[in-house]
Parts: C-alpha cells; structure tokens; sequence
C-alpha cells in the first residue's frame, strides 16, 4: 500500500503521521540512542540527523508543524536498512515481545520514503534505479553501459541443464544473476550434488525489495504480483533463496502484501545446507586451506536472527581455519551494501566496507566469508589484501565441486 | 523558531573555520539537536531550536568558534551524546551548537603508566572495546553505557553504576583539555602533569570544571584511567517483605567493607509493583517479594569469590532471601544499559500509553532514606491525582560515594510522563512537583542531584538555597571567566552573576 | 521443518497468567491485550518475531557479562558449597 493510498488531502503527510505517531513517541519518548552507536552509517557520518533517534523525532516534528518531509527525505537516504537499531533498542531487546510493538526503524525509513516519492521528492540515483529495474525486470546491477535483460536472466546457470518449474524453485538475485555468478552456479551444483530437486522459474523477475527500500510501493507490488504469479504457474510450493534481502521481501513484504493466500515455503539456503551437512547428503570431502573469519549479513543475523547456521557451515570445512566473531558484536558491523546506500551514498558505504575489512584484517585471516552476495561487492573493492567469499563458493569448494583459482 | 543573531556573514565564518561539510543550518539538522532525554516542553520544542550547529574536528577550531561566538555575542551550546537526564545540552537561547561527536578517536593507549587518550566524542562502550585485547577497561558505567560520550560525562560530572569500586567520572578522568568561554585552551588536572592523579599544586581545577552543565567551556581531550579488566563478576539480588528490613540489609551490605563491592541498589515497593507489569524476571515472584537489594563484586577471582560468599551470608542474616541466579545474574547485565522504556506507562484504568520517563535523583544519607521515601510518594501521588498522564515508577536507592559507598545514596524517583498529552497546566505542575522534590532532598540535608545536574526547570530554584555562600562563589566564578556570558547563557540560573 | 510458511507464524491464543500478563509461546510473557486497546495498538507479530527477540535478549545479556569480566560467579554455586 502506498501512503497516498492511506489517506486523503495533504499529499499523505498527515495519514503518515497517524499511523507512525505512537511508534515514533516510543523512541522520543525514551531517547535512549542506543540505536547510535551500532548504526553503521552513524559510525561514519558522527550527524545525529541520520541517527534512527532523528528518523522517529522528525514524526513528532512533522506532528508539531516543525519540519515537513521536504526538510527530512535526503536524511532517510542514510539509512542500510541493516535493522542494527531497531534491535538494539530496548523497546525491541527489552519489551518488544511482551507488548507485541516494537521499535520500527526499517519500516518507518520506508514509509518516510514513500512519502517522499508521493510528493514527488525524487532521489535521482533511486528514480533511474527503479526506472531501470522496470524497464529490463532486473537491477541495473551492471551499469549504465552493460544493460541486463529477461533474455541474460538465466545466463549463470549456462551448462548446468536445470530444468524450469517444480515444485521447489531456485530463486536467484539480481546481482548474483549478472555479477557475481559465482555464487548462483555455486548454489545449484550443491543441490545437484545433495540430490535436491529444483527447477528454476519461468520468467524471474527483481524481487521488488530494493523499489520497496527507496519509496516506490507500487513497482515493488508489481514486481511480487509477477513472481508469484509466476510461482503458481508451475506449481511451485517451495521458493529457495541465498540472498538474505530476497529472503526480507519473500518473509515480509509478500505476506504484507497478499495475506493468507501466500502459502509458499520460503528455505533459506544456508540453514539448508546446514542440515543437508548434518544430515550427511552433502559430504565436505575436500580440505579448504584457508583461515577465515564470518561477516554476518546484517538482514540474517539482525533482522532474522539467523547466526547459527552459517557457522555451522563454516566449522564442517575440513582444513578451514575459523576465527570467529561473535555476532552479537557484529550487530554493529554491516559492509554498506543495503537500503540502496551504495546508489546515492557510495562514499558511506565505501567507508562501511572500509572498516569491515580492516576489522577482518586485524583478525590475521586470508578471506572474509560472507553470506550475502550484496556485500561482496563493496567488501572486495575494499579488500586490500584479503579474498571475500561468499559462504556458497567456499562450500563448493569443500564439496569438490569448485577447484581454488 | 530562531533569533536574529546568527546571520550568513557569521555562518561565512564558521565554514570557514570547520569547513563547509561541518556547518548546518537546515531545519533537520537545528530541530534535532533541540533536547536530551530530561523532561522536555514537547509542546514548546520551537522555543529550543539552536541557529546553526558546527560539527567540528579539532580542538582549535572549536576555540576559534568560541572566539567567534565572543565577537558577536553569539550563545554558545555544548553538546556531545545528548543522552543526559538534565538539560544541560538544550539551547535556552537559540545560537550555537558545538556537536563534537567527530571528535571520536582514540589518541594514545599508554600501558606503562595506565592512561587513555581521547577525544570528547568517543563512547565508553566502543572504547572498552577497543581496550579489552590490552586487558584493560575504562569503568565509568552509566545507564546510557551504550551512548553517552565522555565529553558529555565530564560536562555533567557523571555517576557510575560501579563507582563504589571503581569511581565515578570524577574520579576516573584523570585531566582534561578545556576550550574556556572566552575561547583559549588549557589543561587542567590534579596539578599539571597530564597523566598524575594527585597533586597539591594550585587551586584544585578539575572539580571545578566538570559538572558545569556547558557553563563553562567545552572538553576537547581527555586522559582516562585505566583499570584491570575484571576477572570475575558477581552479582546477588535478594527479596524482602517489607521496605525497613531492605533498608537495613542495604546498609549492612554497602558498610561491610568488601573492597570489591561495586554498589549496592535498594529498588522499593512501588518499583517492584512497576517492574511486575512488563519484567519476566519479576511477574512470576511470590506476593512477597516487596522490596529487592542488587549487589555486584569485580575483581580478581581470588577476592571477588570469598568476597561473594560474606557477601551472601550477610544479605541472608539481615533478612534477604537470594532471589536466584537468572534473575541476579540476567537483571544486573541489563543494568549496564537500563533506560525506562515507554511502554512501562499505565492510566489508573491500566491502559497502556507511551510515557517519557523522568527520573528525579538526588544524593541522600542513608539515614534519611526511609524519611524522603515517603514524602516523594506523596508527591507524585497528589500529581497523579491532578493530571492522568503522570504515572509513579517507583524509586531506587544506589550506593552513590566513589570507593567507600556508605554514606549517601544516589536516590532517585521515577515519573512516567504521557507527553502526547502534555499541555502548559501538566507541565507547571510537573515544574512545581520537581521543585517540591528537589525541598524535600535539601530538607533532609541532601543534595538535589546526585549525578544528573541540578538545571532543570523547578529544582534550579534551590540550587541557591543549597549551596549557600557557595552561589555567590558560583556566580563570580562564571561571571569572571564568562564575562560575556556566552557559554550556555540562561542555564542554572547565572543570569543573576550580571546583574 | 526449516523454511518460513506464513500460516506458522500465527502464535496460538493466549492463555492468562495474571490480572494483567498473559502467555502464548512458552516461557514468553505478554501484556494482557486488552490493556492496549484505547491508546496503542499492538503491532501483528509472527512467532518468529518473538523468538528472535527473546533470543537475542538472552545472547546480549551474555555478552555484556562477557564485556565486563572474563568470569561469572554463581551465587547458587557458592550456597552449595556453603553447605
């Protein structure tokens, strides 16, 4: 639902701070800013008016006719969408089980968004991102001179013979579509080696998450309407995803926005891997020479909770080094990567980046192994002298099914 | 929503002194660096909204803002976490606020003679962890640990969680670099070297430099202690039926002179009906758990461990019943970064409304605890009767001298406020209830505030009545270095040291 | 079962624990919805919401201790041994 959908007159300001006024109360009325000093764009940027203290006092303001979205939208940019605070804050960590109503700090840098859009405040990096996204179906994850297109959709998968439709599909990134493609091929030949039945779809489209970040509703739904339309036309019951924002969309965004009838099963690659390890259907037969160290994705491990099973994973290596670092202490680590930083802000997430390897590096370690392919891209263009890995192409590894370069 | 004192030509300047990517004068950016968690006119925020903020990096540029600032009779406004329980950080008069929250790094770790270095804006929670591989830690523990910033720390001379072994902000920033409200910059400490902790040389500075609420200059270095990082934790909380044999089991726990006793916390029993609303720890104890008293031990493991069981053993023989590991072990963690949050908030029908916490504190002798108890109950009490969006939470009672915590208590009532609500007619009243809480505190020959400041509208009142011949000290000391009064102008009263 | 179905994620209704707490996973104690009916509205909270909260609760108060001290001392432990 778009915020001009929720009210009437005043281009939607008023319907916005009705609905977000009690929530926004609740961080105004404690200011705690505990949020502060584990948001990554805050690490950086020191300026309280990006703090997620800012984003909820900035609706108390707008209430008292002290600022209007016009003076705010640029803030609500400096946002990762990384979910740090929104955790940390002891209306979530403290009470936000008892009450049922929690800090919601991703939620509200959203609707903040979409109010903007709707008043036509456009950030001109995320209008000709989702325009572009429209236009070819997937991000422009390749630039402006390499355009990518529904006829390169399934390029990554070349050779592999993976048939489409079935009951559980494959779903693959935008980015690991056309950039990183490393980590999809990784992905299917782990199936294929576990005996996995999989197919993929018959025309994947983005998955609408990163219009939904940057304010434009409607082209996400349209987005969402298209796949799962696309689901139910081969039958599918079960939707696999190695990428945690896909995972955000499918989790939170369709449920929100097709209730009850979304009845598909959402599996999340590294817990299955985890238990296709456990389980013994994926032997780890081939030492992995290597000392690493884990950079929990922000959207597993703050948002989901989900920590454990890539750790899992990483242990199961033979030959593999692991120096770990708890993920409780990396609530306040993130690479940059998300909430569509890196299209208007690159030097903030270059510095996120920056300081999330340097920390790795002090660790003494040859590669940083991720689990989200998002954040592969600013961690290795900041990556010194260390390898970034995606958790999937170093169990491939492990499995034989990848030599080392 | 401003004055006309700030104009391009003065904003020309102070680009040019902190560089164009440091300077806001966008709505967002005043509007945001407005208030601090202390009760706040919400509906009066207008009133508060600074002219210009600088976020400046060096020292020098923010001596050559306060010159500037000097020039033009401009307000200036300390502000570094903005985390504080009094005002100190809200503009009274528009003009300038000096964020210094890029001010963060760390400038020297000096493991010989124990020191750290840093600038204003560093958080204590980030700094220890930066320190914990040199098996070291900085120990000033606030409830805001998380987010306040050791600029801020000096400027309201804070409190620490576990000061009775370790000392508080006072006691734990060894010396300081301060830009004066004229604008130069000097050192002050116990005497002049930089890393010594006791001297007899001069007037005793430091003291006289912290807690100044902003009045008096702005912190741009420090020099902190650093302490062993503690081996062992130990945390014991103990039930009780009745409030008087809580009070005594406190005093008997803070007197037993455990060198490794880091404080001791008497919660009564309006926190405890407070705490059963919404605390998994509280809602499933017996009816009567009326009253609890937290203790906590760092140190070695060879002092901490024997220390911990006479500890146990007089909490059990002055009528405590150990109230268990989980909640001993799991509520003192929370301590560490212990906020009110909103949903705490009950109209007397028990519908839940977010309310802004409030926390009244002052420092009371132990003998006068019972006394002050119940007059501040009845405080809040009438004020609930008056107006639905004030909401009693109860009191907690820490131990509150550095070292040797004994004596007096950090003491401290906790009002929910509906500030949704909050109109000119509530927020009188709430002025005139603070007033009357801060009489009670100086009638038992307490001190208004133990930790947060004394500025706040109602109790600021008192402060002449409190300290005597000390005020007329006060005022000249503020009038002499501030002989503009551009620091902070309005704040505690100093207006009267021109007049 | 591993993956997310939206039709699990409903927490069963609650059952009343006092005049104003009720319980709907176990071990997770709520507000009596009631008492947020007039002025705040509770938010719809999947099962998995819950959990993750009060999980991660319990790994940040174990870290914190963690921050402090190398050790925790059990207050049960040391009555045991007393005895």
């Amino acid at each position: 639902m778009s915020s001009t959908e929720r009210t009437d007159g005043d281009n939607g300001t008023d319907g916005f701070v009705a609905e977000w006024r009690n929530g926004a109360y609740n961080c105004y009325s404690s200011g705690h800013k505990f949020c502060r000093e584990v948001c990554p764009v805050m690490q950086v940027t020191r300026n309280e008016v990006h703090t997620p203290t800012a984003f909820h006092a900035n609706v108390v303001a707008m209430e008292k006719g002290l600022l209007d979205i016009a003076d705010v939208a640029r803030d609500y940019v400096h946002c990762t969408g990384c979910g740090a605070c929104e955790l940390r804050c002891p209306n979530t960590l403290f009470t936000g089980d008892f009450y049922r109503f929690r800090t919601r700090t991703v939620q509200l840098v959203k609707a903040a968004r979409a109010l903007a859009v709707d008043q036509g405040i456009h950030q001109p990096g995320w209008q000709r991102w989702v325009e572009e996204t429209s236009r070819q179906k997937s991000e422009p994850v390749l630039g402006a001179e390499v355009p990518v297109s529904q006829e390169h959709v399934r390029d990554w998968a070349a050779g592999l013979d993976l048939p489409i439709g079935g009951e559980t599909i494959l779903f693959c990134d935008c980015e690991g579509a056309f950039h990183r493609t490393s980590v999809p091929r990784a992905a299917a030949k782990l199936l294929q080696r576990a005996g996995v039945e999989f197919g993929l779809m018959r025309e994947q489209w983005c998955c609408g998450g990163p219009a939904a970040e940057m304010g434009y509703v409607d082209r996400a739904r349209e987005f969402a309407k298209h796949n799962v339309d696309d689901w139910r036309a081969v039958g599918a019951r079960r939707i696999i995803v190695f990428d945690p924002h896909d995972y955000i969309s499918f989790t939170e965004d369709y449920p929100s926005y097709f209730g009850d009838e979304y009845d598909f099963e959402i599996v999340l690659f590294v817990e299955l891997l985890a238990e296709l390890i456990r389980d013994g259907r994926l032997p780890l037969t081939h030492p992995v020479e290597r000392t690493v160290t884990y950079h929990d994705a922000c959207r597993l491990n703050k948002r989901k909770g989900i920590h454990a099973a890539p750790r899992e994973v990483l242990r199961a290596i033979p030959g593999l080094t692991f120096k770990d670092v708890d993920h409780v202490t990396q609530w306040s680590y993130c690479s940059g990567a998300g909430g569509g930083l890196p299209i208007e802000r690159p030097d903030l997430t270059a510095e996120i980046s920056r300081r999330r390897v340097e920390r790795a590096a002090a660790l003494d370690v040859d590669t940083l192994v991720s689990a989200c392919v998002w954040s592969e891209r600013p961690l290795t263009e900041q990556r010194g002298a260390l390898e970034i890995m995606d958790l999937l192409e170093i169990v491939a590894l492990a499995a034989g099914l990848e030599d080392e370069r | 929503m401003t004055s006309t004192l700030v104009t391009d030509p003065v904003i020309d300047e102070l680009v040019a002194i902190c560089g164009p990517d440091n300077v806001f004068a966008d709505r967002s950016s005043r509007v945001n660096r407005a208030r601090v968690p202390a009760p706040f006119p919400v509906h009066r925020w207008a009133e508060h909204v600074p002219d210009v903020v600088v976020l400046p990096t060096t020292a020098e540029q923010v001596s050559e803002v306060v010159k500037l600032a000097n020039r033009h009779r401009i307000p200036v406004v300390p502000r570094a976490g903005g985390t504080g329980l009094t005002d100190g950080a809200v503009p009274l008069r528009h003009g300038i606020v000096v964020d210094v929250k890029l001010m963060n790094k760390i400038l020297e770790i000096d493991l010989d003679d124990r020191t750290v270095t840093v600038q204003p804006g560093i958080n204590m929670l980030k700094l220890n962890e930066e320190l914990q591989q040199y098996g070291v830690i900085y120990p000033d523990d606030p409830a805001s640990y998380p987010c306040s910033l050791v600029g801020g720390r000096i400027g309201t001379s804070g409190w620490s969680l576990i000061g009775g072994r370790y000392g508080h902000t006072r006691d734990l920033v060894i010396s300081f670099q301060i830009v004066l409200p004229t604008g130069e910059l000097i050192w002050v400490g116990d005497g002049g070297g930089r890393k010594v902790r006791k001297s007899s040389t001069g007037y005793q500075l430091k003291h006289l430099f912290m807690g100044h609420q902003g009045t008096l200059g702005i912190v741009t270095e420090a020099v902190l202690e650093l302490v062993p990082r503690p081996e062992a934790e130990f945390a014991a909380f103990f039930s009780y039926p009745d409030y008087e044999t809580a009070w005594r089991s406190t005093g008997a726990l803070a007197k037993s002179g455990l060198a490794t006793l880091a404080g001791v916390v008497l919660f009564d029993e309006w926190k405890l009906d407070y705490l059963r609303r919404d605390d998994e720890a509280y809602i499933p104890q017996p009816d009567d758990v009326r009253c609890v008293v937290a203790t906590a031990m760092y140190g070695t493991t060879d002092e901490v461990r024997p220390g911990a069981k006479r500890l146990m053993r007089i909490g059990k023989d002055t009528g405590g019943a150990y109230l268990g590991d989980e909640i001993s072990q799991g509520d003192w963690a929370s301590r560490h970064d212990r906020y009110a949050t909103p949903l705490h908030g009950r109209l007397r029908d028990g519908q839940v409304v977010p309310m802004s916490w409030h926390c009244e504190d002052a420092s009371i002798n132990w003998s006068q605890l019972p006394q002050v108890r119940r007059e501040w109950h009845e405080i809040v009490a009438r004020l609930g009767d008056n107006f639905r969006i004030f909401d009693d939470w109860g009191m907690f009672a820490y131990t509150n001298a550095a070292f040797k915590p004994w004596g007096d208590y950090l003491t401290e009532i906790d009002v929910g406020i509906w500030e949704q609500e909050l109109d000119d007619a509530a927020w009188d009243a709430w002025v005139t209830a603070k007033r009357d809480i801060a009489a009670v505190a100086i009638a038992h020959g307490g001190s208004i505030s133990a930790c947060h400041g004394a500025c706040r509208a109602g109790e600021v009142d008192l402060v002449p009545e409190e300290l005597g011949g000390g005020w007329d000290v006060m005022k000249k000391v503020k009038r002499v270095l501030d002989p503009l009064n551009i620091m902070n102008p309005g704040k505690y009263l100093l207006d009267e040291a021109y007049e | 079962m591993i993956g997310f179905r939206l039709s699990a994620e409903r927490p069963p209704d609650p059952r009343r624990i006092n005049d104003v707490v009720v319980q709907r996973l176990d071990h997770v104690y709520e507000v009596d919805p009631e008492l947020m009916r007039d002025h705040i509205q509770q938010h719809d909270f999947p099962a998995w919401d819950t959990r993750r909260i009060v999980d991660s609760r319990w790994e940040h108060l174990a870290w914190m201790h963690a921050h402090w001290a190398d050790s925790v001392v059990s207050g049960e432990e040391l009555i045991s041994t007393e005895e």
